[in-house]
């Protein structure tokens, strides 16, 4: 038997036959992706501030869960993994050194909204994340847009557990002094 | 900066998670948030939060997943492919480097021999003169170095310079075509 033969071949059309490493089949993944991507794009999009760099990171974090050994011990723990999977990605693109120009900055990603059904917070939590550090961010979500535990938090960050606390503590802080103080200011100025 | 938290807090996220916040909220700890700066912090921040993902969430657009399946297969086989082939361009790699101690093993057992194979080499313009290409003179007395003792000598130095020679060849011919 050729050894060519022992590997899948996506070119030959039996790719969405074949199971993956992941231990899901096509029809699994297709459940796991419409449950999980959401939320994913989601972090990925406010974590960043640019919803075309989320785009690409998803895709290949999903790619990335998909080729890797991810745990199997349900969804709960392969999401876990997703995130951290997508934890890394932007973690290794603001490593990554690069040019900014003008044009680099989403349209959107300073914009207040302006629909009527949007509360404040809402409206000043692009700016006042724009203004938190990366890492914060990162935490902030995952602990209160996400509901992860700081033991979660940790497993999906690789920071020690027993800083999250502290750590959540000061952007907790920083992020409602920075909503307090752009709220003042919305009431001042209008 | 001190970290000061208050005990209502997990009381308080708890029921934020489970969307009991504010209308199955005690009404205690309704009033107490407002004067307590821990609560009114995460009150303002989970709810930042938790909007702010309900909006994102919907306005995420999402690829098919059967093509993000496709390109994880096709990441998976040339991952396999790349695993393949390592231990292949490790034994041509050691075969490269036998053919080379080989060559270098023959040509420290010729140095010995390189002035008498310069004074053959001298000696070779005279060999192919008209007056010496009598059949039998030839081999014995003029095209070999004198060192050698016969004909069955020089057969010996030449077949492991074509074998090295020949290896080295292939060698150039799987690394040129494993490059294209």
């Amino acid at each position: 038997m050729p050894w060519e033969s022992a590997i899948p071949n996506p070119l030959a059309g039996d790719a969405l036959a074949t199971p993956a490493v992941s231990g899901m089949d096509s029809d699994q993944f297709a459940g796991f992706y419409e449950r999980s991507a959401r939320p994913l794009w989601a972090y990925l999009a406010r974590v960043s501030g640019d919803p075309a760099l989320a785009d690409d990171l998803m895709q290949e974090s999903f790619v990335r869960f998909l080729t890797a050994d991810h745990p199997s011990d349900g969804e709960v723990a392969a999401r876990r993994y997703l995130f951290r999977i997508a934890t890394n990605l932007l973690r290794d693109h603001w490593r990554r050194p690069r040019a900014h120009s003008l044009e680099d900055v989403p349209e959107d990603l300073f914009a207040c909204a302006s629909a009527s059904n949007v509360s404040d917070s809402q409206i000043l939590l692009g700016p006042a994340l724009a203004l938190l550090r990366p890492r914060d961010r990162q935490l902030l979500w995952l602990a209160y847009a996400e509901g992860y535990s700081h033991r979660e938090i940790a497993a999906i960050t690789g920071l020690a557990s027993a800083g999250i606390r502290l750590l959540l503590f000061r952007a907790r802080r920083k992020l409602a002094a920075f909503l307090r103080e752009g709220r003042s200011t919305a009431g001042g100025s209008a | 900066m001190i970290l000061r938290t208050c005990p209502r807090e997990r009381e308080l996220a708890g029921l934020l998670h489970r969307g009991h916040w504010p209308h199955a909220c005690p009404p205690d700890l309704q009033a107490h948030v407002p004067m307590c700066r821990a609560c009114s912090d995460l009150l303002a921040v989970t709810l930042a939060f938790r909007h702010a993902r309900a909006q994102s969430s919907s306005t995420a657009r999402l690829q098919a997943p059967g093509i993000l399946w496709w390109r994880a297969q096709l990441r998976h086989r040339n991952s396999a492919l790349q695993t393949i082939r390592k231990p292949i361009l490790g034994a041509q790699l050691f075969a490269f480097a036998v053919a080379l101690v080989a060559a270098s093993l023959a040509l420290a057992a010729q140095a010995a021999r390189g002035r008498q194979w310069l004074a053959w080499l001298a000696s070779l313009p005279h060999a192919f003169h008209p007056d010496s290409l009598n059949p039998a003179a030839l081999i014995p007395t003029t095209l070999l170095p004198a060192s050698m003792p016969s004909f069955s000598g020089a057969l010996w130095l030449l077949v492991p310079v074509l074998a090295t020679l020949a290896i080295l060849g292939g060698l150039f011919v799987c690394f040129g075509s494993d490059r294209r």
